[in-house]
């Protein structure tokens, strides 16, 4: 084991330390004693973005393998052993990245290290056709309920595909097509593991009530022997030019409830001061029912039913500012894209007064209490800066850089990336009656709890 | 390559789990303020942001006649405007704390859930405060929201999980109760709805003398006392008495109604009768017995339909209480969800019916209820790791005339439970010929493989 270990004093009194093994495994640990729970989180560093033609959602339709058994864990067996000992799981797969966690009572860690290491070091032992079969069928199921059977299901699917060019690693969402779904193989599954499934490609962060020393001395007698190699291939080039230069439209007549207006605009990347002053700009612009947008569509012209601006950030690839309004009643799309289209050059003109700076620092100040207020969402936050910026410890201090951020700074970010020739436009038309006839990231288990809600 | 694979890495036996920390779900502190208001206070260390919740007693069946989606009307007004500030100067002055306020009706009452940074909880209170004592209810603002409600309606007939939902409530109760209609009202009942409707609610059911407020987070250094004392102290009001609650009943013949989704991928199920809520002593077996069929995919519906089958990515049992009451006589829903692919409809409700029967028939085994409370009481300290997750139990518990004890007491009471009594429970709870079955899916392609089944007379609705 390296000796690499740092603690460094961070914002809101959270610290984290980082190790390093023989094989390259990064280990990045939090001390938290509180509550007597424990949270594992393992980022793989692959996602869709390395998928290639022809086999769209094969990371994510292996990240279900990983739940399929490994040498000394039977089928089901890692559910099973961490729901039995009181701790919850999952897996999820993005454009970016693909982790795994288990948040475990604090006296059942060392069990949910050695799972994680199990399936590192021998899925391919266990990984056999009937768990391709079976799994392949479950995420086509997947894709159908999360976005084939509900209205608008494949708007986000469609304006990636707008936003990023053909061809471009982020051109397709991580559930990939029901074609390359059937496509794909026992073999590619196997391929892919042995590409991309290596210690020295992964983050592993473990926050709570632990003893760093016999934690760290635990990854390393399970993860400890697990070979690393360096058989990965990095992703096609995400880079693109700062702005999309002549907008971009697509128009869908379908069985949808309400028109919809919906546009991707390209932003900065993730880990920049320029992303964190478009993610102020998009806050101001349409987060929450103070925003202008809210205030202008949903409250004054009554236009839509809903309206705001969600951010997606990307950093091997431009970010992307997601603006959805669904329509009020009988009101037509130009009425709406005219006052979207004026709220945002005046936005780009006048920048955001000191109070819209204040609401927006606000909202996304507790977003990030939030995010860090739960073992699992700091384990996962570590990795995530582990994992793309290299340094975990920026976790900690992300908060401040967004409160860092200069109202100039907004205005700038609004005027050079909210302008109508650098976005793709998704509009969505109902079918009349007489026409209708017979017609970002996701996760390995169901995670809503079960209700029947209206 | 050849199929056997051996491992480069060192392998070691499963290892064994330490001893378990103590932990207990918290118990809050009860007071009552001057104006009657009930509160319940918890600390939860490291919590910055606190949960603040707020019970009001307006169940749904008072609504007045014809009026459906009142209470919901009500609920989203308390956040647009009161005596000091407009709507707009409202939600910018709680944004500005960095709070979200949420509100909701259903079925025993409206309940207002605030987060906010303990930072600036005092700022917040106020606004709660402010929106409970002197809610604007303009007629522009009431307006706008009966709108925005009727815009809403058709998103969620075309959402298929939602439309079930609506569905097996309508099939369940009868016609003439309001648990039997949307909670949130229809086109024809919102649109009656006006500012003066609204008054009228407010003033007939909110006052502080029966509400209660659940208040949750890291409140080392705060003085909650004071806070709360110029803040939702300061609302005023009159004794009032509680509401009284009606009796639950239903119709569970074994049926299938069949909602017409002409080329729908997927078929939406959702399977569903009423049993007893929390009251009833059967209610810590019955937890087990539900989650052992259906709370996770190692479940035996999961193991079969998707694990081995591969027809969905997830069916879900499950119990949602309606309406309880201090006597014990109150209801939940007990159901079944998930979706399934079309051309699986058939074969996926015979092997869920096939899970039922022998569930009933050779019980569960003494290994699935050891893992059902391993895990259900196990996974408590993570379950209520924030402050708004104990916040919102506490409220559950006070809407539903319980304990303040009763989350902790339930825990202990599972450990208790053995296979036999979950069996019953479970096997009572989910009777293979007493079960309603609401099917949103493409109706020419499912409806003669679920005829065959035998599980019910098949009718087809649309719409």
């Amino acid at each position: 084991m390296g000796d690499t270990a740092t603690a460094r004093a961070a914002s809101g009194g959270l610290t984290a330390t980082e190790h390093r093994l023989a094989n390259g495994l990064r280990v990045v640990l939090s001390e938290d004693h509180l509550t007597p729970v424990a949270a594992v989180c393992l980022w793989y560093d692959v996602g869709s973005r390395h998928e290639v033609k022809g086999r769209t959602g094969l990371a994510h339709l292996f990240e279900h393998l990983m739940f399929q058994g490994s040498a000394q864990v039977k089928g089901n067996g890692h559910f099973e052993l961490v729901q039995g000992a009181g701790g919850s799981l999952n897996g999820t797969t993005s454009f970016e990245r693909t982790n795994y966690f288990e948040t475990m009572p604090a006296h059942q860690l060392e069990l949910a290290l050695w799972l994680e290491a199990d399936r590192m070091g021998t899925l391919l032992t266990a990984l056999d056709d009937e768990s391709m079969e079976n799994q392949r069928d479950v995420v086509k199921n997947e894709r159908r309920q999360r976005y084939d059977n509900v209205p608008y299901g494949t708007a986000f699917e469609k304006l990636t595909a707008l936003a990023y060019p053909e061809g471009h690693p982020y051109h397709h969402t991580p559930i990939g097509s029901m074609a390359d779904l059937d496509a794909a193989t026992l073999e590619d599954a196997r391929e892919f593991f042995r590409t991309y499934y290596a210690p020295n490609n992964a983050v592993l962060s473990v926050v709570g009530d632990i003893d760093p020393g016999q934690t760290l001395a635990w990854i390393e007698k399970y993860f400890g022997s697990i070979p690393g190699h360096e058989g990965k291939r990095p992703p096609r080039d995400g880079s693109l030019p700062d702005t999309i230069g002549s907008e971009l439209r697509e128009v869908v007549r379908e069985e949808v409830p309400a028109r919809a207006l919906m546009a991707a605009y390209r932003l900065p990347e993730d880990g920049t001061r320029a992303a964190d002053a478009a993610d102020v700009a998009l806050t101001v612009l349409g987060g929450g029912e103070s925003s202008r947008l809210y205030n202008r569509l949903v409250r004054r012209d009554r236009s839509a039913v809903a309206a705001g601006f969600g951010l997606l950030r990307l950093a091997g690839a431009p970010s992307l500012g997601w603006l959805d309004v669904k329509a009020s009643g009988d009101v037509e799309i130009p009425a709406i894209e005219t006052a979207v289209d004026e709220e945002l050059a005046r936005f780009a003109a006048e920048g955001p007064t000191a109070e819209e700076m204040e609401r927006a620092q606000a909202q996304l100040e507790r977003e990030w209490l939030d995010r860090l207020g739960t073992v699992a969402g700091r384990a996962d936050e570590l990795c995530r800066y582990a994992v793309l910026f290299g340094d975990p410890q920026l976790a900690l201090t992300a908060v401040g850089r967004v409160l860092d951020v200069t109202a100039d700074e907004v205005r700038q970010a609004a005027a050079e990336r909210l302008r109508p020739d650098n976005r793709a436009v998704l509009v969505y038309e109902p079918l009349t009656a007489e026409e209708a006839g017979p017609a970002d990231q996701t996760d390995t288990a169901t995670g809503e709890e079960a209700a029947a809600s209206e | 390559m050849s199929d056997v694979i051996t491992p480069a890495m060192d392998l070691h036996p499963q290892p064994a789990g330490g001893a378990p920390r103590p932990w207990a779900f918290p118990a809050p502190e009860r007071t009552t303020l001057d104006n009657g208001l009930t509160v319940l206070t918890c600390h939860r260390p490291g919590q910055q942001v606190v949960a603040v919740e707020v019970l009001l007693d307006s169940p749904l069946d008072t609504e007045p006649e014809g009026l459906d989606g009142l209470a919901t009307i009500m609920a989203r007004a308390f956040s647009e405007g009161t005596d000091r500030d407009s709507a707009e100067e409202f939600a910018a002055e709680l944004e500005r704390c960095g709070a979200t306020l949420d509100a909701f009706a259903d079925h025993p009452g409206v309940r207002l859930s605030l987060e906010v940074p303990v930072s600036r909880l005092e700022k917040a209170l106020g606004l709660l405060a402010d929106a409970l004592r002197a809610p604007a209810f303009a007629e522009a603002e009431i307006e706008r929201l009966v709108r925005n409600r009727l815009d809403e309606i058709p998103h969620e007939q075309a959402n298929p999980a939602r439309r079930a939902a609506k569905e097996l409530s309508r099939q369940l109760f009868p016609a003439g109760s309001r648990v039997s209609r949307p909670r949130q009202g229809t086109e024809e009942t919102v649109e009656r709805i006006d500012a003066a409707a609204v008054r009228a609610f407010y003033e007939r059911h909110v006052r502080p003398a029966t509400a209660t407020a659940v208040v949750v987070g890291d409140l080392e250094g705060t003085d909650l006392g004071a806070l709360l004392a110029g803040s939702l102290g300061a609302w005023q009001g009159d004794a009032g008495q509680p509401n009284p609650v009606p009796p639950v009943t239903a119709d569970d013949t074994g049926r299938v109604v069949i909602v017409d989704r002409p080329g729908a991928v997927q078929t939406q199920l959702l399977i569903g009768r009423v049993g007893p809520d929390r009251h009833d002593r059967v209610w810590p077996a019955q937890v087990l017995g539900t989650y052992s069929l259906g709370g996770t995919l190692t479940s035996r519906l999961d193991r079969v339909l998707r694990e081995e089958k591969g027809y969905t990515y997830g069916v879900r049992s499950f119990a949602q209480v309606l309406r309880s009451t201090p006597e014990g006589t109150g209801a939940a829903m007990l159901a079944i969800s998930g979706s399934v692919d079309t051309e699986s409809t058939g074969p996926a409700l015979d092997d869920l019916w096939k899970v039922l029967r022998t569930l009933a028939a050779e019980g569960l085994t003494d290994a699935e209820l050891d893992t059902a409370v391993q895990n259900l009481v196990g996974v408590a300290p993570l379950k209520y790791e924030t402050a708004a997750a104990v916040a919102s139990t506490l409220a559950d518990q006070v809407e539903q005339h319980l304990p303040d004890d009763f989350q902790a007491r339930l825990y202990r009471m599972m450990t208790e439970t053995g296979a036999t009594e979950a069996t019953a429970a479970v096997v009572s709870a989910f009777p293979a010929d007493r079960l309603v079955t609401v099917l949103v899916g493409d109706a020419s392609r499912i409806a003669e493989p679920v005829r065959a089944l035998g599980i019910g007379e098949v009718s087809v609705v649309t719409g």
